[in-house]
């Protein structure tokens, strides 16, 4: 392959301004990760508004940051508190919390700091090699094969996430249906504005995204507010033994390819990859009962896991445009907002942006190395931050970027409304991240559909008559068949995990 | 640099206290009953139902020429579709939360951030953010005055800072600097 691209892409990276906003961010998820209360996809959401004037390598270099950034920050409160950040930390509790409590706090930070070290930089080169290979196949695609694309991409996040399978599909088609507000993409017909001017152009997805997952979580937090601080572990220095280093370097390798792997794959990437990496170092261990006693093993392999897996699932948001979880879903508006539109051009036409970014990554994952193991101790201080304080400046931060976007007013009021529709939601047992990843899609799955129907004139049988959409519509087919499987074994996983972690 | 005080590099960590007893969060909130088992899937037919009727006024036109009401009115099927599912499995739901007490503060906070938008253009973002910043603070927050005063005007001049000054957004101020 060619690698001047590559090359100038670090040139990219080097540059001062790119190296701050790579610390900014790296920290930012570091705190996201260890402070409770929001998740990566809501801070990357809330601040989409302030990364508008930013020059696009840069924003994107910013905002993946925090996304590889809150895998490791999830980590310190898995072990210290058995209280996991992110669902793709809560098997590191089991073990993690067990070694904390027998005082080896310290060397399960360390081995989980390590071996995401070396999950994530291995997954950076995999990219680095497969993501072209990808984006050329891709550049073939005709409207056809980005209708079955968007589909699969929207189902499996509807069947790989956390929540009921029809409610996620029904999350997801509301919204497809809020997607089509504003002016009809090929007629031009006003739809579903109600006779007001505001809603012409559609519903930012910036607003979409920043109430259902920012201001939708700060509510759904408000109403259990009162919940106990628990006591924080200490611990010495955060560094493995040398012992440990070699019971767990294996694990790691396992791990970092199971990342890799299923990160690529639409839906709960980092999580589910945690699980299967949790699973398969039992099954290889020669005294699988040391598990859940705090074998050093479930902490290295799940967490190099998802870190694989987190920065592995950018090459289909980078090279076909379809987002692989809910935070790739807000990286897809971010780079839309930057005028960039994600897919498999991207390479092609923006190549310090694409290169950049993924260079970015090494240097931000040396960076993470630091801050998680020399400068731990700032991080666990911050546990005692109290979100009391943290959620009104949220949700000023909030207020005022939505308002900034187009300086309008009608545009706050909205994403109070959206808010309270994250919050019902969340209440009623809907997941928010297929509602916005549907959001997303939901102009290039219709507009692809309608572009297919009147190419085929009107005959839906033409989706199975070109070889690479038919290839797509297998696929699909299959995913439909094999993925409710896949959640069986995993709710099974994920409930033996859940009861190891309460301890029951 | 990196030691707690009480634990010097690489001696024996210690558990601060008793034992901390953590729960999952999941664990104190209490699930929902039958009624909002139902009120899961009826939201979604409703749904369905308005924008079925909507999109049939836009013109659905044929397969070969989709009009605008053709994509709605296929998802409007699909989420109609999902909302009988979820309403003939209701019994078996488990994964709804209750409202507690405690929704009674998520309205208020939801009803106090739309009168701050309206404040806001009225009479500038200084007077209404201190006062959101008060209300979040002293009453959702139980933070103590001091605590309340200083963050909220700190606060306040910080958000000055970064978006007027800093970013050059043109947010109604009165304030002029």
């Amino acid at each position: 392959m060619d690698l001047a691209p590559v090359l100038s892409g670090f040139a990219v990276v080097f540059e001062p301004q790119n190296l701050l906003y790579c610390l900014i961010g790296v920290t930012l998820g570091m705190l996201v990760g260890v402070l409770p209360g929001l998740g990566p996809a809501a801070t990357i959401a809330i601040l989409l508004p302030i990364t508008y004037g930013i020059d696009p390598a840069a924003a994107v270099i910013l905002l993946a940051g925090i996304f590889y950034g809150a895998q490791y920050g999830g980590t310190i409160t898995s072990v210290l508190l058995r209280l996991p950040g992110e669902a793709s930390s809560v098997v590191t509790a089991i073990d993690g919390y067990q070694m904390a409590r027998q005082g080896k706090a310290g060397s399960a930070l360390g081995i989980a700091a390590i071996g995401s070290f070396i999950g994530g930089t291995g997954s950076i080169i995999l990219l680095t090699l497969v993501a072209p290979f990808v984006a050329n196949f891709a550049l073939e695609f005709g409207p056809a094969e980005y209708t079955i694309l968007a589909l699969i991409g929207i189902f499996l996040i509807a069947t790989l996430g956390n929540g009921t399978l029809i409610k996620s599909i029904a999350a997801a088609g509301v919204g497809l249906i809020l997607a089509t507000v504003g002016l009809d993409p090929i007629v031009g017909t006003a739809r579903f504005t109600f006779g007001s001017d505001q809603l012409a152009d559609g519903i930012d997805f910036v607003i979409v995204a920043m109430g259902l997952f920012g201001v939708g979580e700060i509510l759904y937090n408000l109403e259990h507010r009162l919940r106990p601080q628990p006591a924080v572990l200490s611990f010495g220095r955060a560094i493995p033994t040398r012992l440990e280093w070699l019971g767990a370097r294996l694990a790691i390798l396992r791990g970092s390819v199971v990342g890799f792997v299923l990160g690529v794959l639409p839906g709960g990437g980092a999580t589910m990859s945690s699980l299967v990496a949790y699973a398969v170092e039992k099954r290889s261990a020669k005294d699988p009962s040391r598990f859940g006693k705090g074998a050093i093993e479930g902490v290295a392999g799940p967490e190099s896991a998802n870190n694989a897996a987190a920065t592995s699932s950018f090459i289909p948001l980078l090279t076909l445009g379809i987002p692989a979880n809910a935070t790739m879903a807000v990286l897809f508006g971010a780079l839309l907002l930057q005028g960039i539109p994600p897919g498999p051009q991207l390479i092609v036409d923006h190549p310090d942006v694409f290169w950049g970014v993924v260079n970015s990554m090494y240097v931000g994952n040396i960076l993470l190395l630091l801050l998680s193991i020399p400068l731990i101790g700032v991080f666990v201080r911050l546990l005692k931050v109290r979100a009391a304080i943290l959620a009104p400046l949220t949700v000023l931060i909030t207020m005022i970027g939505v308002y900034s976007i187009r300086n309008n007013v009608f545009d706050m009021f909205l994403v109070v409304a959206l808010g309270l529709v994250g919050y019902g939601m969340k209440k009623l047992g809907f997941e928010p991240g297929p509602f916005v990843l549907a959001f997303v899609l939901g102009e290039l799955l219709e507009s692809s559909f309608r572009r297919s129907m009147r190419l085929f004139g009107g005959d839906l049988g033409g989706f199975v008559q070109r070889p690479v959409s038919a290839v797509l519509v297998a696929v699909f087919v299959l995913t439909v068949v094999v993925v409710p499987v896949l959640r069986a074994v995993r709710g099974r996983q994920a409930a033996r995990a859940e009861r190891e972690v309460v301890g029951v | 640099m990196i030691a707690e005080e009480s634990a010097p590099p690489g001696e024996r960590a210690v558990v601060d206290g008793t034992p901390p007893v953590t729960e999952l969060p999941e664990g104190e909130i209490p699930s929902g009953g039958p009624g909002h088992a139902v009120l899961a899937g009826v939201v979604p037919v409703l749904l369905g139902l308005v924008t079925m009727w909507l999109a049939r006024d836009l013109g659905l036109g044929t397969l070969t020429d989709p009009g605008p009401g053709l994509w709605p009115m296929i998802v409007a099927v699909l989420v109609l579709l999902t909302g009988v599912g979820i309403l003939l499995r209701a019994r078996q739901a488990t994964d709804t939360e209750a409202f507690t007490r405690g929704a009674v503060v998520v309205v208020i906070a939801a009803a106090s951030l739309a009168l701050y938008a309206f404040l806001f253009e009225l009479v500038g973002f200084e007077i209404p953010t201190v006062l959101l910043l008060v209300l979040w603070l002293k009453f959702f927050g139980n933070e103590n005055w001091r605590t309340t005063a200083v963050v909220s005007v700190v606060a306040t001049a910080a958000a000055y800072a970064l978006f007027i000054t800093a970013l050059g957004v043109p947010l109604p101020h009165l304030i002029a600097i």
